[in-house]
């Protein structure tokens, strides 16, 4: 990574960021390392469907990375969501601020 | 951490928490009796630090129940709030009610009860009520409501620490139906966000009835990690009405049986397994052990070499100084055992105000000689008499104002426990400036039960004694406090298992004093090396009064076996130490051997033994904690040449005595 450019972003393919199984704290480093090469791709697409326990600081996490990315122009849409996600972030208030799909095709 | 790991901590932060709760307690009395405004910070202090400690050792009932207390001492340190006599009732049922829950978490018992809940309630009805800015103060500290804003921001670290507002939110939704707002503005550019950490905040409107502490309750273990302010939007009419100061004035005075029962909870656990020593203590017995082997090395020296009259001098001065350090070192070890009978005494203020209250006396109470020490297991046990003379001496000994005023004394009765050493002994007295103990009722209600033939030419001492005898009250009245016979004779009992004795001194019309006499320590005693057959034991020295040789026909034998002798104008029983343990001797016949008279359960008999040996000094060790318990004995010790010698109980002996004669 570093300076190097993309290769993805010139072939205009969407980079896709599967979210992993344990997406909590601990984890985070490295969702983080994932997501800041992901902000030079053309578009992200964010994949929670594979989420089984997530905490405050990952949606924290995802809200900042969405707020840098609609301040670069960069489309990210979810293509996936589990329910524990849907719901931590229903409890915390947070499911407009991370823009949750309403529901997601099963 | 591990559940042990974490057990050895509770432990420690319970009696840490205990001591708090004592300071708390001290301190209030000082403030009730108009001490100065630092005892608030004082007693705040202290309720911080149990809040605090009981939410990182596992009690959030305990803190939650402790930050209503902490919350009313912050406005009053703040000076928002006068401090005055409801407060400071309110408060010390706290305290009682803190000893409860302490005592309820070592048993593992539910922390929790109608108590803790009622008190809880009152404090916050205590903070709702009459506050300065009535409008919006009294809002923001309402207890009950039906909608509430909660805004909670975590600081950073919170989530760090393992706390997880997740959780938190989750729980606030099983109180009422939330409405969870995020604030999201303080979120750092994504480059440069520490995921650990959390820029996060929410304002939570609970809708549904709630009470605060219920919301405050949930954040107890994140308090120091956030900031929290928890306001009420809608009041409960009928308790946002200012709430009445203590409901009925029973209600303060129902209470002093609660903190009795509180306190003997307390005193049930208070033999505690550990001791605190102080640092002076320690130096001390460094430097004494840093003596003892500079001189070790010095006697090293003589391994070699031949020993000349010089040398010689030189060797005996290196023993005696050992012999010197040995003893000191004795001394110091013994010493750590020590504790000032402030410990004791500190619990005594609070009961003296509460009995006083409820008889509606005046009693000024006096400590005198605090800082006498004696031994902690001493300590621990003398406790329990001292509160029965003290209850005592406040419920029958002193008189009641106008009483008082008739005889000419002031309306407020003085009441002085005084601890002081005399000798190897530590003498503690409780001293009233009452109405005395009366002699005529005494005498009357000793005839009435048979104990003595007639009052004729009783001296005072031989009356006053006559109330240690069981089942003996003249109050007229059996009170709750006292007066229901079992009393003066318990704790005649209790000092005399400790090895100690209780005398009256009483003036009809001027007072009482009630004199314990303990010794120092129980680790050692001083006593008379007595030989039987080929066994030896050792005779307390406090328990002899004298040994005489007797002739032969000193002694008769009465009907059933036993036998007496006559010894200055009495006829006391002979107990053989041969028969009652079993030993082998050729000495049977009474002019071969010698008497040892002594006392013991106010009663003297003789012991007969082949002869005395000497006077030594006995280091007691444990015959129950080492063999099993034995009639009769007291314990064991080593003598000088390895052999054991058992120490005889002489009470136990008395009482062995009787019960063969009622046989």
């Amino acid at each position: 990574m570093g300076s190097k450019t993309n290769p993805q972003r010139k072939t205009g393919e969407a980079r896709v960021i599967a979210l992993p199984a344990d997406f909590r704290l601990a984890d985070l480093a490295d969702v983080k390392a994932g997501l800041l090469q992901a902000l030079e791709a053309p578009s992200v697409e964010l994949d929670g469907a594979g989420v089984e326990r997530v905490d405050t600081a990952a949606l924290q996490l995802l809200l900042a990375f969405r707020r840098a990315a609609s301040a670069q122009g960069l489309p990210a849409s979810w293509v996936g969501v589990s329910e524990t996600m849907r719901d931590a972030a229903g409890v915390l208030g947070l499911t407009q601020a991370l823009e949750l799909p309403a529901t997601m095709p099963a | 951490m591990s559940k042990a790991g974490l057990a050895q901590f509770q432990q420690v932060f319970i009696e840490e928490s205990l001591e708090g709760l004592d300071t708390m307690e001290s301190s209030l009395l000082a403030l009730d009796n108009g001490g100065d405004g630092e005892l608030v910070h004082t007693i705040f202090r202290a309720a911080h630090s149990i809040k605090g400690g009981a939410a990182t050792f596992g009690f959030p009932e305990m803190s939650s129940f402790t930050h209503e207390a902490e919350s009313l001492l912050d406005e009053v340190r703040s000076g928002k709030r006068e401090i005055d006599g409801a407060i400071i009732e309110l408060l010390l049922r706290t305290v009682d009610c803190l000893r409860n829950m302490f005592a309820r978490a070592q048993a593992g018992e539910p922390l929790n009860d109608a108590v803790a809940e009622g008190l809880r309630n009152e404090l916050a009805a205590m903070m709702g009520r009459g506050a300065p800015a009535a409008g919006v103060q009294a809002r923001r500290n309402v207890d009950q409501a039906d909608a509430w804003t909660v805004r909670f921001r975590p600081h950073a670290g919170m989530l760090a620490g393992g706390n997880e507002p997740l959780r938190l939110i989750r729980e606030l939704a099983g109180i009422g139906e939330l409405t969870v707002t995020p604030e999201l503005d303080r979120i750092p550019e994504f480059a440069k966000l520490d995921p650990t950490e959390c820029h996060l905040g929410w304002t939570i409107e609970l809708k549904g009835p709630a009470k605060r502490a219920d919301i405050a309750g949930v954040f107890d273990w994140v308090e120091d990690e956030c900031d929290l302010a928890i306001e009420a939007k809608h009041i409960v009419a009928e308790v946002a009405a200012p709430v009445a100061a203590p409901a009925s004035p029973a209600a303060p005075v129902a209470n002093v049986a609660d903190a009795g029962a509180a306190r003997a909870q307390r005193e049930a656990s208070a033999e505690s397994s550990s001791v605190r020593v102080s640092i002076d203590k320690i130096d001390g017995l460094i430097n004494l052990v840093g003596e003892l082997v500079i001189t070790q090395s010095m006697l090293d020296t003589f391994r070699e070499g031949d020993i000349d009259a010089a040398r010689m001098a030189m060797l005996e001065h290196g023993l005696a100084q050992l012999a010197r350090h040995t003893r000191e070192l004795q001394e110091s070890v013994m010493g750590i055992r020590m504790l000032p009978i402030a410990s004791v005494f500190n619990r005594f203020p609070r009961m003296v105000r509460d009995i006083s209250q409820k008889l509606g006396k005046q009693v000024k109470l006096e400590l005198v000689g605090e800082q006498t020490e004696l031994d902690k297991t001493v300590l621990e046990k003398i406790g329990d008499p001292m509160v029965h003379l003290v209850r005592n001496a406040i419920d029958h000994g002193l008189e009641m104002p106008d009483k008082r005023r008739a005889s000419g004394k002031g309306d407020t009765g003085t009441l002085t426990l005084s601890a002081s050493h005399r000798g190897g002994n530590i003498v503690v007295e409780v001293s009233d400036d009452g109405a005395g103990l009366n002699r005529e009722a005494i005498v009357a209600k000793a005839l009435q039960r048979g104990l003595i033939a007639s009052g004729e030419g009783m001296s005072d001492e031989a009356v006053a004694d006559l109330i240690f005898q069981p089942g003996f009250s003249t109050a007229a009245v059996t009170t709750d406090l006292s007066g229901r016979g079992v009393g003066m004779d318990v704790v005649r009992r209790n000092v005399s298992d400790l090895g100690g004795t209780v005398t009256i001194r009483s003036t009809q019309g001027k007072g009482s004093v009630f004199t314990i006499t303990l010794p120092l320590t129980l680790a050692i005693i001083d006593g008379l090396t007595a030989a039987v057959g080929e066994e030896r034991y050792i005779v307390p020295l406090v328990s002899i009064v004298e040994s005489v040789q007797l002739k032969a026909d000193a002694v008769r034998t009465v009907a059933g076996g036993g036998e007496l002798f006559r010894f200055r104008n009495e006829y006391l029983p002979v107990i053989r130490l041969h028969d009652v343990f079993g030993c082998e001797t050729s000495i049977r016949s009474i002019d071969e051997g010698l008497m040892v008279v002594v006392e013991g359960e106010g009663a003297r008999v003789g012991l007969f033994v082949d002869g005395l040996i000497g006077q030594q000094q006995a280091v007691v060790k444990s015959l129950e904690a080492n063999y099993r318990r034995v009639q009769g004995i007291s314990g064991a010790t080593i003598l000088a040449d390895g052999s054991v010698a058992l120490i005889v109980d002489i009470a136990g002996l008395v009482r062995l005595q009787s019960r063969r004669k009622a046989a």
